[in-house]
């Protein structure tokens, strides 16, 4: 690129734009001014996103990545500015988002002599993430931000950190040049699929009475929701989803059956307990799946699939491991599956689909009581975007209602706090996905606790115009914890009541436009006009206090042991 | 925790700052205490090998092997018992100058084949008695132990400084790391 001298700064800038980056999500401060310096020499090539807190960067990124399936990015400087984004890396790190941070650092002679805003970032982030790295002179920019995307955006994708001292910022470089990063001998991004093991997995699908797939988000990271599909067609095989993989598959699929896990649906549950053969796709067999772990799929043949070989076997050894990427190993095995007749297989889920139906979908969605449910906000919303939304949420009870009642037609259009249950990841996460995909609808559900942890974000709204539509389930409650308190600890709602401020206020002074509904009738109109209306809208609606989200199978219960309500 | 035995973890790795942090990370995660660690230079130029000797069950080395693996910068992680590969240690013991009384010298290294390094350590030149042999001995951890214990009970024993695991792989690096490298 010439002769040109330039900063290490703008070489960082540089990098980013050729891995096509063209926004960051950050917050300034006193070691990374040299950065931003150079944004503002550089406005035209880089948009960046001032946030209102560090996390509320990391989550945005976070969404951002979720949304597009491009690695996010986010820029802290030294210190409390890097600490803040550590739970944003930890939750990307289990839920395996590409995500690239950026952290400035005290100068290198420096590092080490508790520095004004000097933290260790790199030993605090290695748990966390998929790999870091510091960088103490110029020159290294270039190399160190090519492995950083190749490493976060690639195998199974995950959190990086590139932590650049000061000195390195300012240094000067005599031109940029920019290689990208296509292999290192230390990790292997794209392991070849053993084709003998794909061939005993098919022989054993054709060979089942009661086949089931479950896939995870792993499908959406690898993009094998076409295959997938194929292949659960042409083996006429039922398939069911772990939170994180909602949406690879469209809701109204004839062979999708469902959400299996703690709150998931009875049919793809009760089938995981009763299936002669599994199919393990793109998902690591969580607790919040599995239930008691002893007690789990004890008649099932187990084939699991993933990119990340410490997941296979890591929680139960599978008869078949295959180690590869998903897509390919789909593709592979659609070309010998066999069709088998299943209908005695697939009655069996819609006759669990019945019993849910009457126990508890038909409460939630049409309820006799006064109060407004969680459920019928969430299926009103599905209802009017036709399922064509992205859906965003935050953790709690509106998590699992949202992930219970949405319904997808296209995939990636679900973006939740899976593996660390984030509070406060909603409101930022929702922002970078709308930033990411700006034509599409982007609802966030969220509930009075949990928005009330990244709320600032909403001033992130306001500057940059982002058009969220937030959807606040206020029962003025923790209401998953109360929802513990009541089952399991006879309703000592110890710290779980919540007096909240007036959020209609807080959505005025964020100049949002916005309304409260108390009362069913009043619902529909609300969705309809936050619909319509351009740009972002605050809805909130005052639900049940004390509703529970149901089915449940309790934490550590076999899979077989479902509660409908509260008295079982 | 009833099957708990000895294992010896092994790790070939890039000569990278971080790498060494990553891998006790794995151990501390699960409050697995470490019995040994090494880290040696390999044959091959920039690749180190750790040693690391802990007491578990087989199915947590195999979870500990794959999740060492899984860092970046790990190029392969194996685990063994110690009978499957020649595990040795060597130890250098400090011991009283006592030892030379009657035959107790020659009993103990008949019983255990040592060398003796150095004579008169530290004694003073006024010539009291309070200079130390250094010995030398290289084997299995067994017998390291068994060094010691006698020297110990027989009141000799001033120091000792060990080694840890040093493991020869039946196969060489190249081997080991077939396909990587
Ligand atoms: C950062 C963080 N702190 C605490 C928790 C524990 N927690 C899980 S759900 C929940 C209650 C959430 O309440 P709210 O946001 O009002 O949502 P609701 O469950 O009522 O829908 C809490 C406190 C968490 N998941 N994350």
């Amino acid at each position: 690129m010439g002769e040109k001298k330039i900063s290490g700064a703008e070489a960082l800038l540089f990098s980013l734009n050729a891995e096509g980056v063209d926004t960051l999500f950050g917050y300034p401060g006193g070691t990374i001014i040299p950065l931003y310096d150079a944004l503002y020499v550089h406005a035209d090539k880089m948009r960046h996103i001032l946030t209102r807190h560090e996390q509320g960067a990391i989550h945005a990124a976070q969404g951002f990545a979720r949304a597009s399936g491009r690695t996010g990015v986010c820029i802290a400087t030294s210190g409390p500015g890097a600490t803040n984004l550590l739970t944003g890396i930890a939750d990307a790190m289990i839920d395996s988002t590409p995500v690239v941070c950026i952290t400035a650092q005290v100068p290198v002679n420096a590092l080490g002599t508790d520095f004004f805003q000097e933290a260790d970032i790199i030993s605090m982030t290695s748990p966390v993430t998929k790999w870091n790295y510091q960088v103490t002179t110029a020159a290294e920019i270039a190399p160190a931000i090519a492995r950083a995307f190749f490493l976060a955006g690639t195998g199974r994708p995950g959190p990086v950190v590139i932590d650049v001292t000061k000195n390195a910022l300012v240094e000067m470089l005599d031109g940029f040049e920019y290689e990208k990063c296509k292999e290192l001998r230390c990790y292997n991004d794209h392991p070849v699929v053993d084709t003998d093991a794909l061939e005993r997995a098919v022989e054993l699908l054709n060979g089942a009475e009661r086949p089931l797939i479950i896939f995870g988000q792993g499908i959406k990271l690898s993009g094998a929701e076409k295959q997938l599909r194929e292949l659960s067609e042409r083996g006429n095989i039922p398939m069911a989803s772990t939170v994180l993989g909602l949406s690879a598959v469209p809701s109204d699929h004839p062979n999708f059956v469902g959400m299996v896990g703690m709150h998931g649906n009875v049919a793809p549950n009760r089938m995981t307990q009763q299936a002669d053969v599994i199919l393990a796709v793109g998902m690591r067999f969580s607790d919040r799946v599995t239930g008691k772990i002893g007690e789990y799929a004890r008649q099932a043949r187990l084939i699991h699939v993933d990119i990340d070989a410490s997941e296979l076997g890591r929680i139960i050894t599978p008869e078949i491991a295959i180690l590869g990427d998903a897509a390919e190993a789909l593709a592979a095995m659609k070309r010998t599956i066999e069709a088998r007749d299943r209908a005695a297989w697939f009655a069996t889920a819609a006759e669990q689909h019945a019993i849910e139906y009457r126990e508890v979908i038909s409460k939630d969605l049409k309820p006799t009581k006064e109060r407004v449910t969680m459920g019928e906000v969430i299926d009103g919303v599905a209802r009017a975007t036709g399922g064509d939304a992205i859906v965003v949420t935050d953790v709690g009870q509106h998590q699992m209602e949202a992930a219970r009642y949405s319904r997808f037609a296209r995939t990636r259009s679900l973006i939740t706090s899976g593996g660390l249950g984030t509070m406060g990841y909603g409101l930022p996460a929702a922002i970078g996905a709308k930033i990411a995909l700006p034509n599409r609808q982007v609802v966030l559900f969220c509930g009075d606790g949990g928005l009330q942890m990244t709320i600032q974000e909403l001033g992130t709204i306001l500057e940059w115009k982002v058009g969220v539509k937030i959807v606040l389930l206020n029962n003025s409650f923790l209401g998953m914890v109360r929802q513990w308190q009541q089952l399991f600890f006879e309703r000592r709602y110890s710290s779980t009541p919540m007096t909240n401020p007036d959020f209609q206020k807080i959505a005025d002074a964020y100049e949002m436009p916005h309304r409260r509904v108390e009362r069913r009738e009043d619902l529909a109109p609300a969705i309809e006009e936050m619909l319509s209306t351009p740009g972002a809208y605050f809805l909130e609606v005052k639900v049940d206090e004390e509703d529970c989200v149901f089915p449940m199978i309790p934490g550590g219960a076999a899979l077989n042991d479902i509660m409908f309500n509260e008295s079982l | 925790m009833e099957n708990n035995r000895e294992y010896i973890i092994s790790a070939f790795t890039e000569n990278h700052p971080g790498i060494l942090f990553r891998v006790a990370s794995v151990f501390l995660r699960r409050k697995i205490n470490i019995e040994s660690f090494k880290v040696s230079d390999s044959p091959v130029r920039g690749i180190s090998l750790f040693t690391i000797v802990v007491e578990i069950d087989e199915s947590m080395a195999r979870v500990l092997v794959q999740q060492i693996n899984r860092i970046v910068g790990v190029l392969k992680s194996n685990y063994y018992t110690a009978e499957g590969r020649l595990s040795q240690e060597v130890a250098l013991f400090k011991v009283r100058k006592a030892i030379l009384r009657g035959d107790t010298f020659e009993q103990i290294s008949r019983k255990h084949p040592l060398r003796l390094l150095q004579m008169n350590g530290g004694a003073s030149r006024t010539g009291n008695n309070d200079g130390y042999l250094v010995l030398r001995k290289s084997g299995y951890k067994e017998e390291i132990d068994a060094l010691r214990d006698e020297l110990k009970e027989r009141g000799l024993l001033m120091e000792l400084s060990r080694s840890g695991s040093i493991i020869l792989h039946r196969e060489t690096v190249e081997e080991t790391m077939d396909g990587i490298l």
